[in-house]
């Protein structure tokens, strides 16, 4: 067990965005989250890694409760963002996932046109005539460094796309909604190399706007890409501090045994 | 091993030519219902068959009003059922995907895909035409509709179960509420299955005699009102073909040609949007 | 200022959205669970109307309905033995030609078929399975019927005729309509659904099983008959029943070629009826309650046959499919 005075970064000038405290997650009867605590800072990338079945995707999917698509499993702690816990039942589910977005492994483009899969999350909470929306969907497009990519065919389907293309196309749409805060599951583990550079460059330019949380496997990618990395191991958080410290002087013999590749 | 080795493989061969010659038999069978349906019905199809009433016995005459029957009975047996099926393999898949009543929706479902559809009629005819007092193309309408359910009900299940989760989880992450996210996207990704599912039940209903005979029965004359008898392509038919007659009897062969290459028409063009296998 | 005015806008349109979301939602869902209990309630729904149906039979003849023979509208004595019988001798029948013939071609499909012919004869032999009955039976009553007694009946009749037991059981006058010749309607009817079936279970066996058979020496009959057959069992059966349940209650196929005749006789060759095709001939003709009463009563025994072996077959067929989503 690892207290959180112990693992939490020293930042005191950094506003945590969101707060887990004592989080336990249950897959039926089997508990996949042990007592997980820990703070993430405001408009910042933060990387959790760990073997597989270590529950870092589990963490993540936590943060928009999208595993309530499924039953009998359920989360049990507080999930604090902006101080205020997602947890509730009184929560409503739709407006946090506005407000936390995510991206998934695989590439999960709608099966619609470009421009529809953009507006199509816009239109839910927005009215918006056509030239605001034409606005709108272009600055998502823009900020997915996929514009000019995609400018000339909108009207083609979102599954057209390569896959890379197919990923930022998702980036687009989830920023589109404008989220505070953006989930990335393995976002480029389905990539090629050049994709994943893409990716990357795309969340180093986010990470001013967004609170950002991403799960990867790849260590050299949580390396280049986040300003802090937990480390998980058997549902539990083993360490979590500066990336820097992670992967040059962790505290714990496990995170050192992982960063330095001799197991997982 | 050199004793036993000839007699596997005269054995073997055996089997093999038996399999063969089922397979001449049955598909020989089969090409001979087809081309006597050919043979026979094509002598009789004519301009008149589209354009004219059934005749009285002995006279010369069309299946206007069989086959408009017919249609009017199927479309409004696919606009009651379609929704209704649509709706239930919607929840089998999708909010129900994990329930009990799913389970027993689908084993059930499944028992009245294959139910006699005759005893449809019966239920039908309890249910409706009795307590109305008459037979009804309505009443008819009602009864291919409850065949049409369950066909919808399997094709939409199955066809939704090949949505990834993927696709619903990012639906769902973007905020869209659930029946947003299966409207928009499920649907969507699913559409040309469902489609398939539909046209699998037109062609299914547009070959049933037994359901009808009983229902909307049938009518010697050019029939709209949907709360009296009303002819059908199938149940004339049948009523033709039993009669002495032989005008009737050969417009019961062109008849059965014409519901026939409708049905093949159906089956292909629904197979060919789904591209499934075989 | 106006910056947070808009927002606020955003904000109160977003909880409207919320509300809108929320009530929508509930709608959807609940009417999608209402149409899947609708299916189940269709199922009871059925019985029930059957069982309301032929109450008055039921409690009129009792347990004597299911075995008197008598079928007589004119003093309504009305007895279901002689559909029962028809019914369940042409589907056996109809199954013991269906069968092996269905599985025969299921295995030159996947087995011998030239791979080219492979996929135009399966697609064909799933398009005869969505056939009309009324087709066959236009068929069995103007081509097959007047073969079978012009033909095949007085050669039958003739190679028996001193043979004891079989004699009988083919004895004559040649109608050309009759229990044999329904069967056999009946048997080319289930055929392509026995071989659609069968073809798809064979599909389940593990190429590597197949293989390693073929790897140590097997035929590929002894690969069929060790490997392939004992591994899809439970699934040509529930592919019989399933067959079986076709045609035990199809009706327009047998009720061209039946003859309908409320007897049970011992020829096969002879004329008789199944329940079916009596519902067919005699629902809409039938003056006086306890007639058509008796009518629905045989559609209740019908319904029950059918159900419990439907749902053998669809038990059977889930355990195959289980295995092979395994």
């Amino acid at each position: 067990m690892v207290s959180l005075e112990k693992t939490a970064p020293q930042q005191a000038n950094d506003r945590a965005k969101i707060e887990i405290k004592n989080l336990n997650f249950y897959y039926g009867e089997s508990k996949a989250l042990k007592n997980i605590s820990l703070q993430l800072p405001e408009r910042s990338v933060t990387a959790f890694i760990g073997p597989s079945g270590c529950g870092k995707s589990t963490l993540l999917r936590v943060l928009n409760r999208i595993y309530e698509l499924y039953p009998k499993q359920r989360a049990e702690g507080e999930v604090l963002v902006d101080g205020q816990n997602i947890l509730d039942r009184n929560q409503d589910l739709n407006l946090l996932r506005t407000k936390v977005g995510m991206v998934f492994q695989k590439p999960t483009p709608f099966p619609m046109s470009i421009y529809e899969n953009i507006s199509f999350g816009i239109k839910l909470y927005e009215n918006l005539n056509k030239s605001d929306m034409d606005e709108r969907v272009e600055a998502a497009l823009r900020r997915a460094a996929l514009w000019n990519e995609v400018k000339d065919k909108l009207n083609a389907s979102g599954l057209s796309l390569s896959g890379g293309q197919q990923q930022r196309l998702c980036i687009a749409r989830t920023v589109a909604v404008k989220p505070e805060i953006i989930l990335l599951d393995e976002p480029a583990s389905a990539l090629d190399p050049l994709s994943t550079a893409k990716i990357e460059e795309l969340i180093d330019e986010l990470r001013a706007d967004y609170t950002i949380v991403i799960v990867t496997h790849n260590m050299q990618q949580a390396a280049r890409v986040s300003r802090q990395t937990a480390f998980m191991y058997l549902g539990e958080l083993v360490e979590f501090d500066e990336t820097a410290k992670i992967f040059t002087s962790p505290q714990e013999k496990r995170t050192q045994d992982y960063v330095t590749g001799r197991f997982g | 091993m050199s004793s036993i080795y000839p007699r596997r493989k005269a054995t073997n061969g055996i089997m093999m030519v038996l399999c063969v010659v089922a397979a001449a038999i049955g598909l020989a069978w089969l090409a001979l219902i087809l081309g006597a349906l050919l043979y026979n019905g094509v002598a009789g199809l004519n301009v008149a068959v589209f354009t004219e009433m059934t005749p009285p016995p002995g006279e010369a005459g069309g299946l206007l009003n069989a086959i408009v029957g017919s249609l009017v009975i199927t479309v409004i047996a696919v606009i009651i059922g379609t929704p209704i099926g649509i709706m239930a393999g919607t929840y089998m898949a999708e909010y129900g995907r994990f329930s009990k009543l799913t389970t027993a929706v689908r084993f059930i479902n499944d028992i009245l895909l294959s139910a006699p559809s005759i005893i449809v009629g019966l239920f039908v005819y309890e249910l409706i035409v009795r307590p109305m007092g008459h037979f009804s193309a309505i009443a008819g309408a009602f009864a291919l509709a409850v065949l049409v359910i369950p066909v919808v009900v399997r094709t939409t299940e199955d066809m939704l179960n090949l949505v990834p989760n993927a696709l619903r989880e990012a639906g769902t992450a973007i905020g869209a509420p659930r029946w947003i996210v299966i409207r928009s996207v499920a649907y969507r990704a699913a559409l040309s299955g469902i489609v398939t599912g539909i046209l699998l039940a037109i062609a299914r209903i547009s070959g049933e005699t037994a359901p009808l005979l009983f229902t909307a029965l049938n009518n010697q004359f050019w029939s709209s009102d949907l709360n009296a008898p009303m002819a059908s392509l199938p149940v004339t038919i049948f009523q033709f073909a039993l009669s002495p007659y032989e005008e009737w009897q050969q417009l019961a062969w062109t008849g059965a040609l014409i519901i026939t290459l409708t049905v093949l028409g159906l089956s292909i063009f629904a197979r060919s949007l789904t591209g499934r296998k075989g | 200022m106006t910056l947070a005015m808009a927002e606020q806008r955003v904000d109160a349109r977003r909880d409207k959205a919320v509300k809108r979301f929320a009530l929508t939602d509930a709608v959807f869902a609940g009417i999608s669970r209402a149409a899947a209990i609708l299916v189940l309630l269709i199922l009871s729904g059925v019985a029930i109307s059957l069982v309301v149906g032929s109450w008055q039979a039921l409690s009129t003849f009792g347990f004597s309905f299911l075995t008197t023979e008598s079928w007589n509208p004119v003093t309504e004595k009305f007895g279901a033995l002689a559909p029962i019988y028809g019914t369940v001798v042409t589907s056996a029948i109809a199954i013991l030609i269906a069968v092996p013939i269905g599985i025969g071609i299921a295995i030159f499909l996947t087995e011998l078929c030239p791979r080219p012919l492979r996929r135009p004869i399966g697609i064909a032999v799933e398009l005869l399975a969505g056939i009309p009955s009324i087709i066959y039976g236009i068929w069995g009553l103007f081509v097959f019927a007047p073969f079978v007694q012009t033909t095949i009946q007085p050669f039958v009749i003739n190679l028996f005729k001193d043979v004891p037991g079989l004699s009988s059981l083919f004895a004559g006058p040649p109608y050309g309509i009759g229990m044999l010749t329904s069967a056999m309607i009946l048997a080319i009817m289930v055929l392509p659904f026995v071989t659609s079936i069968t073809k798809d279970v064979f599909d389940t066996v593990p190429a590597v099983l197949k293989e390693s058979a073929y790897g140590i020496g097997c035929t590929t009959w002894e690969v069929i008959r060790r490997i392939v057959i004992p591994y899809t069992r439970v699934g040509i059966m529930g592919g019989i029943m399933l067959g079986l349940g076709r045609a035990l209650g199809e009706t327009m196929a047998v009720t061209f070629v039946i003859g309908n005749a409320h007897r049970i006789s011992p020829s096969l060759f002879a004329p008789g009826t199944t329940i079916s095709a009596t519902i067919a001939n005699e629902f809409t003709e039938a003056d006086g309650e306890l007639y058509t009463s008796s009518l629905i009563a045989l559609g209740l025994i019908l319904f029950f046959i059918t159900l419990i072996i439907l749902a053998i077959a669809r038990y059977m067929l889930m355990r195959i499919g289980r295995k092979a989503g395994a």
